[in-house]
């Protein structure tokens, strides 16, 4: 964990610099943390593609405000919530995802795993911008609890309140599709 | 289906929040109570599905060209930014060698009475004479004009 705190570092520093390979290297690393948040709370992959790159731009453009290599990745998450805050803010619209995009997100043939996924995703639709974030960021297997709650800047315990009442709504909203949720388990 | 006291520690259950003894007394309700076992598979399919960190694709160079461009329109920004400040400088300086010579011969002072303003100014400056106050007011003012641009210049180049 350590040592991958201390590459990361060094990322930052030669991105400082001006280095395209640590750039690069840094967007691998996180593209994917940054993509499944930014599509959780939009429901749009294309939408979510270019509010990504928007998201790498602005976090190239201020790394330099990056101060500790460990504050980096909720520092990012952070970006990304306000990418999405202002897309909204233009946008004015939640949508749903369809059935194809989601096949073509995740290229699966299985007619059942995509249903159990349009699912989940109608359900996390109908969710606040702030449940929404905080299931996508808990449920997140490479984010701490006090980086969720750094990204959300809300006390530790506050989260665990918060977050388990998000999930007693989705849960809620998923309410007669447990039939479909298990059919693949 | 019915439902069961113990559902309502499935959520802290997967998230670990039991204490060693919560935990132990909920697996042994677990083992025999059909709701909670079906409700936990319920849980861990929602847990499974949003714990999936999906894949943008290649983005890597298309960021890296955005950032390039967005980094040039900035600076083409910064400078035009600069040339607009420096004719407003240029245009204030020429204003202002047209206006003095007219100020010093009909002082704004003489029209309005500037010493009940300038008195206290006068006072740190020694005694000025009201037309003096006003040539200092108006220098300061500039002065600051002058600094609040450059501020803003050291901001956007930031």
């Amino acid at each position: 964990m350590e040592s991958r705190l201390a590459d990361v570092g060094h990322l930052i520093q030669s991105a400082r610099d001006g280095d395209e390979r640590a750039m690069t290297e840094l967007i691998t690393i996180h593209k994917g943390l940054v993509f499944t948040i930014i599509l959780r709370m939009t429901n749009d992959y294309h939408t979510s593609q270019d509010l990504t790159q928007e998201t790498f731009i602005k976090v190239f453009m201020n790394i330099r405000k990056v101060k500790n290599a460990e504050h980096f990745k909720p520092w990012m998450c952070t970006i990304a919530r306000n990418v999405v805050r202002d897309y909204f803010r233009k946008v004015k619209r939640k949508r749903t995802v369809s059935f194809e995009e989601i096949k073509e997100l995740h290229g699966h043939s299985n007619i059942e795993i995509t249903r159990k996924r349009v699912i989940i995703q109608d359900a996390m639709a109908k969710l606040s911008e702030k449940d929404r974030m905080l299931l996508t960021l808990t449920y997140y297997q490479g984010l701490s609890l006090g980086e969720v709650a750094r990204v959300m800047k809300m006390s530790e315990n506050n989260i665990k309140v918060c977050v388990h009442r998000a999930r007693k709504r989705l849960r809620k909203y998923l309410e007669g599709y447990e039939h479909e949720l298990l059919s693949t388990c | 289906m019915n439902s069961c006291q113990h559902a309502e520690k499935i959520v802290d259950y997967r998230l670990n929040q039991l204490t060693e003894e919560e935990k132990a007394v909920f697996e042994a309700h677990l083992k025999s109570c059909e709701i909670c076992q079906h409700e936990l598979q319920v849980e861990m399919a929602i847990e499974n599905e949003l714990s999936a960190e999906l894949d943008p694709g290649f983005i890597e160079n298309r960021i890296k060209a955005r950032l390039q461009l967005r980094q040039a329109r900035d600076v083409r920004s910064f400078w035009l930014y600069a040339f607009r400040m420096a004719v407003y400088g240029v245009t204030a300086t020429i204003v202002s060698m047209i206006l003095l010579p007219v100020l010093l011969k009909f002082p704004l002072s003489s029209v309005l009475d500037l010493s009940k303003y300038s008195s206290g100014l006068a006072g740190l400056l020694g005694q000025l004479a009201p037309f003096n106050a006003f040539v200092v007011i108006f220098g300061f003012c500039y002065i600051a004009v002058f600094f609040a641009s450059m501020y803003t210049l050291t901001q956007i180049r930031r």
